[in-house]
């Protein structure tokens, strides 16, 4: 299936939701192109399982299709309200994960500099426990860490997407890498730092 | 590659240990949206589709009554003039002996002192 290309690039989201929602076929497979791999994206790296962030993706899409007779132009961006959909989701499945399969002071530091088996379990229990850990985040901490982190958006995108003033988006993102510190800071050395 | 052995030295680093690994989860490569994802994405689209000419949803009854007077620039200027008018309104009826609402005080409005002289009733205390 050859589907990579966004056919209608001038067409602006909610212009084409509109149009879905009046029936157009051709303005969801535009939207499809260009939101699907966004939200597949960012599940990813939320949830470190493609086949969960296929649902995850799927699942938004849905909510999309399903809410645009009723979408109100000039209240939200599509993408803002996309990414919020997708990074509920990814939270819910990851607080209803077990947490720590494998514990991490049971994951020892390797020795060998190439990446044995060992050292790509600590990657992942490291970033499991990151996961987890942003997943605990009040929402707009978190969204607030994600955006500026995972899709390098800049104070002024994060504040549009979060409704806030520019100037409270560097407070909530710090204060939701110090609660992330402090979530994970029993388990520096195991995942991978030495405590100073 | 982030150097994730680092030891956190002096204030600050609590961020920078923080960073690199939301970093490091950021640098995961992601790989291509799955085509079969794509497929029932579409197909979802397409069972949901709405018939031709479905409803686009309506703005609220606020914001249409906001635009029906010519948005919120002339809701503004007809919230001044109004409370213009009632000003106004107001000074002409004092100008007419009409007491307005701001200018009344508690002893003009009761005076309970002249009441009681009427009937006398001091006179037979005293």
């Amino acid at each position: 299936m050859a589907m990579a290309l966004d056919t209608d690039p001038q067409t602006d989201d909610a212009d084409l939701l509109a149009r879905y929602a009046l029936g157009d076929a051709g303005a969801a497979r535009v939207l499809t192109v260009r939101l699907t791999p966004r939200a597949f994206a960012q599940a990813v790296r939320m949830l470190g399982d493609r086949a969960e962030a296929e649902d995850v993706a799927q699942e938004a899409m849905l909510r999309l299709w399903r809410i645009a007779p009723d979408w109100r132009t000039g209240e939200a961006r599509v993408t803002t309200w996309l990414y919020r959909v997708v990074a509920n989701l990814c939270t819910d499945r990851l607080r209803k994960r077990p947490r720590m399969s494998v514990p991490l002071e049971d994951v020892s530091e390797p020795a060998d500099p190439t990446p044995s088996v060992e050292a790509r379990m600590q990657s992942e229990a490291r970033r499991d426990a990151v996961r987890a850990a942003l997943a605990d985040l009040p929402e707009r901490q978190r969204i607030a860490v994600m955006m500026r982190h995972f899709d390098g958006a800049s104070n002024p995108e994060i504040a549009q997407a979060l409704g806030i003033g520019t100037e409270a988006v560097e407070s909530l993102t710090a204060r939701g890498k110090r609660a992330l510190a402090a979530a994970l800071k029993g388990q520096v050395s195991a995942l991978g730092y030495e405590e100073g | 590659m982030n150097d994730m052995t680092q030891s956190p030295q002096g204030p600050g680093d609590d961020d920078r240990w923080i960073d690199r690994m939301l970093d490091e989860m950021a640098d995961l490569p992601v790989g291509e949206v799955p085509d079969a994802l794509m497929s029932r994405v579409l197909a979802d689209a397409d069972a949901m589709l709405p018939p031709p000419g479905g409803r686009v949803a309506r703005a609220p009854w606020w914001r249409q009554f906001v635009e029906s007077l010519g948005g919120w620039l002339a809701v503004g200027g007809l919230a001044a003039a109004a409370a213009t008018g009632f000003a106004v309104g107001l000074g002409g009826l004092e100008s007419i002996g009409v007491n307005v609402p701001w200018s009344l005080e508690y002893e003009s409005y009761y005076d309970g002192t002249g009441a009681f002289d009427a009937f006398g009733w001091d006179m037979e205390e005293g």
